[in-house]
């Protein structure tokens, strides 16, 4: 490498783009389905042994790159980013080879706005994105061409990437077949399906695991529902096979083998509905459907607040649980088969929830995550039977009011998830409104304004601690979306700029050198700063928002006269002003005396923190 | 089948299926873990590597040999590296005088790299770094080749530390006290 690979390193770095992971879009055989699940499975017990540590994807990973022609004048390029990482907007470059082909401007989406504490308002992309690049050939005969495509980006864990290169060599005698291939942007990742050795690899990094989990908790959760506890003790006496003596270990390993038919049945469940899911997954992105699903989502929480109730019919429900009657205790394989026909009965607890963790799954179309998903749910679900199984009992807690606390959950739950569905498509001041409605409802429920009874248990001043918080996280979401924020994960950000923006130091703009002198020679004995300023200046939007916000500094201030010279259009005017005190550009502070005169032992170049700053104004100050 | 031996298959399917779970995750998260060399052999590459200053010539770090080394990798254009460069001119300050050395290595070009420097009033020695100095933060186990990463070199020569991701304060100076307070000598051998 040595020099030429450096050189090679500092052009990218230039264009903003990095170093050489060249690397071809290879298409990855997909391993049968069965394979995929069992290797989800397998990794579930492994993650679980071994502790997540985040693994940062390699870049090439991370965001995933391909191009194809999408007719004869553009090239479509696409990035599938992994979650949890994102593109800067302005940092893609693009250019091709040979000579003769021209690149015209790329046509890229709107990104969504971040603010970065240093650089300012960035748009940044997440998940799939789809850049489409306009080109020229210049006369015919050129039989392909290879495009370079340049982006950088960072992880939200708080570590950036050197820019990327990526190239793609793309066949112009392909033309007119690639063009007939169908407009879907996403087909261009259609080699690289969930269960590719890259997309295991990311999922330690991606939501997979925590989703997992999730499902996990919820399978817990939902075997505290009133239709669920109550049952437990009996089933475990029918799963040990009527009154024998049996040892603990015993006991624990019938339970295992029942749960485990239970979980493999409702991992095929979660499969089906992926693959579901996958094969419609064109369909899923329109609004109607999107929109559909979030109504059942809210009819299935309708349920879960007892307005009615879902189930499987009982006389299917009862011809089953005759069927399971038929089948002796006390076997680890007859056991089994137990567990495999309870997941088919689904109660009027289950239906709800069970549906929308179905519908959840096929939304995802993510094969692998369906199977381990709601394999660990009904894990979870059979968490207290293998309690009972190896406890004898002493493990579970008691049958009670508090159960339907627990349906309660699930039903919030459903209309979070609904919400989330329509996200793609609502407005993201109609989220927040929606969030925000969800939680402060949720949090009246809890009893967060309620007063507590003088001795109240724990739970209920868990619960209250735990409604309250909903409630202002709930109001805060509702005054941002009111307040003009747009930002879901900030809900009040809008305040803090609108705070910010109004108690903004009164800087007088001056535009050119015959302004400045007329300004200062009519400040009146009052000493003058004058501030440089650009929009693209770190250092002064960092003493904007650090060192003039501080109180001190304002109260110093407001006995000056206050002059911004903005520059950053950089055109002759205002090229003359920064010569004029020998500046390249900002940041730059400039002092005049009481006089008019200027100060020239003072003058401030780059950030300064407000103690500095404070004591530079009262020396200004004192000088008369 | 009988009711034992039924049993023995599932835990042994239970097992297996563990004990294959646990290699695979060993073997893809591993690649970094693998990767990773032995801490002097780190630290002796640091020290060799050839690294441009703000001005064109060329510098290793050899001179700090024997401090305790804070060598941040980073650039101007990567947001959490900016972050973390107030705590170490701040740290600079403070345990400069006990032994504690800050070097900047950026990813970067001179340009910037100096007008930041200034703006930031960075206080130890900044060198630039080109594409071997991502296969060094690679082989120190930064497999993605992210920045920042910090990798923290006690006075013995020894990696003692590499961090990924912006440093706070208190995590860092956890991390360098112990090695400012032992003894150097000792050390040294």
């Amino acid at each position: 490498m040595g020099e030429r690979g450096d050189h090679d390193l500092h052009r990218l770095i230039d264009q903003l783009s990095p170093p050489g992971t060249r690397r071809t879009q290879e298409k990855t055989g997909r391993m049968s389905l069965i394979m995929r699940f069992f290797l989800a499975a397998l990794l579930t017990a492994s993650a679980i042994a071994h502790g997540a540590e985040p693994q940062l994807l390699e870049p090439e990973k991370a965001f995933q790159f391909a191009a194809r022609l999408k007719d004869a004048r553009s090239i479509e390029v696409g990035y599938r980013i992994a979650p949890g990482y994102y593109l800067y907007r302005d940092k893609f470059r693009f250019s091709a080879a040979p000579e003769g082909v021209k690149l015209g401007a790329p046509r890229l989406p709107r990104g969504k706005m971040t603010r970065d504490e240093f650089f300012g308002e960035m748009e940044t992309y997440r998940g799939d994105l789809t850049i489409v690049v306009p080109f020229e050939l210049d006369g015919a005969g050129v039989p392909a061409l290879t495009l370079t495509a340049v982006s950088q980006g960072c992880a939200d864990v708080g570590v950036c990437y050197v820019p990327q290169e990526q190239k793609a060599e793309l066949k112009l005698a392909a033309l007119t077949a690639g063009a007939t291939r169908g407009d879907a942007p996403f087909q261009l990742f259609a080699g690289a399906a969930p269960g590719d050795d890259r997309s295991i690899a990311a999922l330690f990094a991606s939501g997979f695991w925590l989703v997992v989990a999730s499902f996990f908790g919820f399978g817990l959760l939902l075997s505290f529902t009133p239709c669920v506890l109550p049952m437990v003790p009996i089933l475990s006496g029918v799963i040990v096979g009527g009154g024998a003596h049996v040892t603990r270990t015993r006991g624990f390993l019938l339970a295992a083998a029942y749960v485990l038919g239970m979980a493999i049945a409702y991992a095929i469940a979660g499969i089906a509905a992926a693959l579901s899911g996958a094969m419609l997954s064109a369909a899923l992105q329109n609004p109607w459907v999107l929109g559909g699903f979030a109504a059942v989502f809210v009819a299935l929480a309708l349920a879960m607040f007892g307005f009615y109730e879902l189930q499987l019919p009982v006389a299917l429900q009862s011809r089953i649980a005759e069927a399971s009657g038929r089948i002796k205790g006390g076997h680890a394989a007859s056991v089994f088969v137990m567990g495999v026909l309870s997941a088919l009965i689904v109660g009027p607890c289950m239906a709800a929830p069970l549906a929308g963790a179905l519908l959840y799954i096929s939304q995802s179309g993510d094969v692998a995550l369906g199977g381990a998903a709601l394999f660990a749910l009904a894990l979870g679900m059979g968490a207290p039977l293998l309690a009972v199984g190896a406890s004898a009992g002493a493990l579970l807690p008691k049958a009670g009011p508090w159960m339907e606390t627990v349906k309660r959950f699930f039903g919030v739950v459903l209309l979070g998830v609904a919400i989330y569905l329509v996200s793609p498509l609502a407005p993201a001041a109609v989220q927040m409104l929606a969030w925000g409605a969800l939680l402060v409802v949720t949090a009246i429920y809890l009893r967060a304004i309620d007063p507590l009874p003088a001795h109240a248990r724990g739970f209920e001043k868990l619960g209250k601690g735990i409604g309250v918080i909903a409630l202002v996280a709930g109001i805060a979401f509702l005054i941002g979306a009111l307040s003009g924020s747009r930002d879901l994960l900030q809900p009040l950000s809008g305040l803090r700029l609108g705070a910010g923006e109004a108690a903004a130091a009164p800087f007088e703009p001056v535009n050119n050198l015959a302004e400045l002198e007329a300004r200062v020679q009519a400040a009146a004995g009052r000493p003058v700063m004058l501030d440089f300023y650009a929009d693209w200046c770190v250092s002064c939007k960092e003493m904007e928002r650090y060192t003039f916000s501080d109180a001190g500094v304002r109260a110093r201030m407001r006995e000056m006269l206050l002059l911004q010279a903005d520059v950053t259009a950089n055109n002759a005017e205002q090229v003359a002003l920064l010569r004029r005190f020998r500046l390249f550009g900002p940041p730059g502070i400039i002092f005049f005396d009481r006089a008019g005169r200027e100060i020239e032992g003072l003058r401030v170049i780059g950030f300064q923190s407000a103690d500095k700053f404070a004591a530079l104004l009262d020396e200004v100050l004192s000088l008369r | 089948m009988t009711r034992g031996r039924a049993v023995a298959l599932f835990v042994a399917v239970a097992i297996a299926s563990a004990a294959v779970g646990y290699a695979l995750n060993r073997w893809w998260a591993g690649s970094s873990i693998a990767g990773r060399e032995e801490p002097g052999a780190i630290a002796e590459a640091v020290f060799a590597a050839r690294l441009t200053d703000l001005t064109g010539g060329v510098q290793t770090l050899a001179p700090w040999r024997g401090r305790v080394l804070v060598v941040n990798f980073w650039a101007t254009w990567c947001a959490p590296c900016r972050e973390e460069i107030p705590v170490f001119v701040r740290m600079q300050e403070r345990y400069g005088g006990q032994g504690l050395q800050f070097v900047g290595i950026a990813i970067d070009h001179a340009g910037p790299v100096a007008e930041f420097a200034r703006e930031f009033q960075i206080n130890y020695p900044l060198l630039l770094g080109g594409l071997e100095t991502l296969e060094l933060v690679r082989r120190a186990g930064n497999r993605a080749g992210v920045l920042p990463h910090t990798l923290i070199i006690g006075r013995s020569g020894r990696v003692a530390a590499s961090e990924l991701g912006a440093l706070k304060e208190p995590r860092l100076e956890a991390l360098v006290e112990p090695l400012l307070r032992a003894d150097p000598e000792s050390n040294a051998r």
